[in-house]
């Protein structure tokens, strides 16, 4: 067996290759930029430790920001996870309707963040199609989704939460057909009832799809950048929708403070790997092989 | 044992995939010895600037520059400075750019400086400076905020005449808000923040540029800060409008291309826009009647914030800097080229002896006058977070202002809250 992965261990070397200069080295460049006061236009770049790590702890932006992706992320992981399996035992029936509604449902997943933005953005519209509805239905002083300060980010949540609800749903599905329907047939003839069921054999069961879906919905909204682009551009007002990702192409790409923004992408990388680590840790000890 | 042939294809392949991965960056060497030079141009498309337009305007420059051959770049939207930030970036910097911010381009040596022989037919040849040189031709006068008018919505409040002061202002607001007419309509939704300045840009032209033109290199050298009295007071007038309800606030949810649309479509009766719009309306005329009038000051001033540059820059490592700046050059003072963006950008172009084309529109004409009246008043002024160059504020600092913009468009923010936050977001920039 070893023998056989030496003899071909050689034609993985291209594929470790591309993904050592494509994605290792520009994590690292950036670290390492990190500690840099790097401008796009400055003729030297200097050394300076951990000084832009302490400038963006003392940046009240910096906390903002934090703070919304933490908003983000903690709506984007519950809903579509919880939404996204009640979806999957409605639609685990083989019947052509409910393979059709599959299909529906995963539609948004393979459209991008620029298109879902720009369709939810005529939607949410103050003269927009959401608006009309309500405004037919009585209300008054219909909200403003994406200009008023205190919804643009639950707005921008709820479109997030609507294009990963697919991916939720196509995994529970997948995690639902894997659980063998002995156990059910026994539990029925032990006079187990449907929660009963769910509790003990379904739950336990599909735990490995609930860690793939919360860990790809931590890391889905902890990135979350075009949405906020073309819906709101970080407003309304001073970074009220931005996140770190917004804010770090808005310092070092659009900006030109490489070296501030490379510390706050190093900062993000650091929260996202923790995160992902603990929650695999924590959800992986439920999994059940059978 | 393996043999040894899988070692030598895995080696190989790993070759191949290396080398193919690797560019020289930077532009090739297009010219050969005595043939033409090929000069990269970064340009950017809009309705009012279709493709078309631009290719017709570089055959016709071609023609008189010999020895130079033009490669039309395009920016993917209208986010040009960024984009050529991003080229910058991996050595592939055009080698003439229209309208492009040259600040962070000019520090770092990036750009070649024209001349004081090379401006010497500019009307305005210091303007845009940046360490005083001039990196980028000043060849269009552009009126950043005006107010345009629905003349029905005025008739109908019973308004016969254009506000001379800031309290005429009010009234105006007034008489509007109580015929039931929005009076002010306003942006910055979507991407579109910056069209959230309009007004802001308005009322700083009138209290700080008016009397301080030189407000941005105060800030810059410290003497000054956004503390600045008669800042906050520009800022409050903002403020006051938003609090008194003759802002329309559900215009902080349009796109800029929206934002037109609803004005036109009579969502208000005022509209704080440069004087692309003159030509704009010209060409696609709206339902009403439109008039412009210049922002009132205390006094009964009228105040045009401006932006004098917009011009083309000269990339300093062209393959022929010379040729690349005659071709600028040429390309400001044909006069077709210049017609052709006068009629499609509402540009006034400020070479010395040019007339806009006679066929211009009513509205156009109107917002001409306005400006040249200005001039002659001296009340022509800097517009605030658009002005580039040595008079300017640092281009980190825009979208910050424009996202505050937006603060005190719908009321979350007073003068006192705005002012100290620029002072802060400044302060982080050092």
């Amino acid at each position: 067996m070893l023998r056989r992965v030496r003899e071909f261990s050689g034609f993985a070397l291209p594929g470790l290759f591309l993904y050592g200069v494509l994605v290792l080295v520009p994590i690292v460049w950036t670290v390492v930029l990190g500690f840099t006061d790097r401008n796009r236009f400055a003729a030297e770049t200097n050394w300076v430790g951990l000084q832009q790590f302490q400038r963006l702890l003392e940046d009240d932006q910096f906390w903002l920001v934090l703070k919304n992706t933490f908003v983000v992320t903690a709506i984007v992981v519950v809903v579509p996870n919880v939404v996204g399996l009640a979806l999957a035992l409605l639609l685990n029936r083989e019947t052509r309707l409910y393979r059709l509604l599959r299909a529906v449902f995963f539609t948004p997943v393979i459209l991008s963040g620029i298109v879902v933005s720009v369709i939810w953005q005529s939607v949410l519209r103050p003269d927009g199609v959401l608006n009309a509805v309500l405004v037919d239905a009585g209300v008054t002083d219909a909200p403003r989704w994406l200009s008023d300060p205190g919804i643009a980010l639950f707005s921008i949540s709820g479109i997030l939460c609507w294009q990963l609800l697919g991916f939720c749903v196509v995994v529970y599905l997948a995690g639902l057909n894997a659980v063998p329907q002995e156990l059910y047939e026994a539990a029925i003839v032990d006079g187990a009832g449907w929660w009963r069921r769910f509790g003990s054999i379904t739950w336990p069961m599909i735990a490995s799809s609930v860690t793939i879906n919360t860990v790809m919905l931590l890391i889905s909204g902890f990135k979350v950048y075009e949405h906020i682009l073309v819906l709101t551009n970080g407003g309304p007002g001073r970074n009220t929708t931005a996140s770190i990702a917004f804010d770090v192409i808005e310092k070092g790409v659009r900006g030109d403070r490489i070296g501030f923004a490379a510390a706050e992408a190093t900062i993000m990388l650091g929260i996202i790997v923790l995160l992902s680590a603990v929650v695999l840790r924590l959800l992986q000890r439920r999994e059940v092989n059978l | 044992m393996a043999p040894r042939w899988r070692g030598a294809v895995a080696a190989a392949t790993l070759l191949t995939v290396a080398l193919a991965g690797c560019t020289s960056g930077g532009k090739s060497d297009s010219s050969s010895a005595g043939g033409p030079v090929e000069l990269t141009m970064l340009t950017f498309e809009t309705p009012n600037l279709p493709a078309s337009l631009w290719d017709s305007a570089i055959a016709r420059v071609s023609q008189k520059v010999p020895g130079v051959t033009i490669k039309k770049l395009v920016t993917p939207n209208v986010d040009r400075t960024t984009y050529a930030k991003q080229l910058a970036s991996s050595g592939q910097l055009p080698d003439i750019m229209m309208a492009v911010n040259p600040q962070g381009f000019a520090e770092g040596g990036q750009l070649a400086d024209f001349s004081q022989d090379e401006l010497k037919d500019f009307a305005s040849p210091e303007s845009g400076a940046i360490n005083g040189k001039i990196y980028q031709l000043p060849t269009n006068a552009q009126p950043q905020s005006l107010l345009y008018y629905n003349k029905a919505d005025f008739a109908k409040a019973g308004i016969t005449a254009a506000p001379k002061t800031w309290t005429d202002f009010l009234a105006v607001c007034a008489k509007l808000k109580a015929a039931g007419i929005t009076p002010i309509a306003v942006g910055g939704g979507g991407q579109d923040t910056f069209a959230s300045m309009y007004t802001w840009v308005g009322t700083v032209g009138t209290d700080v540029y008016l009397t301080d033109p030189k407000f941005s290199q105060e800030i810059a050298d410290g003497s000054k800060t956004f503390a600045d009295p008669q800042f906050v007071k520009a800022a409050d007038k903002v403020a006051q409008l938003a609090k008194l309800g003759y802002l329309d606030k559900q215009g902080t949810s349009r796109s800029y291309a929206d934002h037109e649309k609803a004005f036109r479509a009579g969502s208000a009766a005022m509209y704080p826009m440069g004087s692309w719009f003159a030509s704009s309306a010209d060409n696609d005329k709206p339902k009403f009647d439109v008039g412009v009038f210049a922002w009132p000051s205390d006094d009964g001033k009228a105040v045009v914030p401006n932006l004098t540059g917009g011009g083309l820059s000269v990339s300093a490592k062209a393959e022929n800097v010379d040729l690349a700046k005659k071709f600028a050059l040429e390309w400001t003072k044909d006069k077709e080229t210049s017609d052709a963006f006068t009629k499609a950008d509402g540009t006034f172009n400020t070479i010395a002896g040019y007339q806009p084309p006679a066929d211009m529109g009513p509205l156009f004409k109107e917002t001409l006058a306005l400006y040249n009246q200005a001039v002659k008043d001296g009340t022509v002024t800097p517009a605030l977070s658009i002005e580039q160059g040595d008079n300017g504020l640092p281009a980190d600092l825009t979208v910050p202002i424009q996202q505050i913009a937006v603060e005190l468009l719908n009321g979350k923010s007073d003068a006192q809250a705005v002012v100290s936050k620029l002072d802060k977001e400044y302060a982080g920039l050092k």
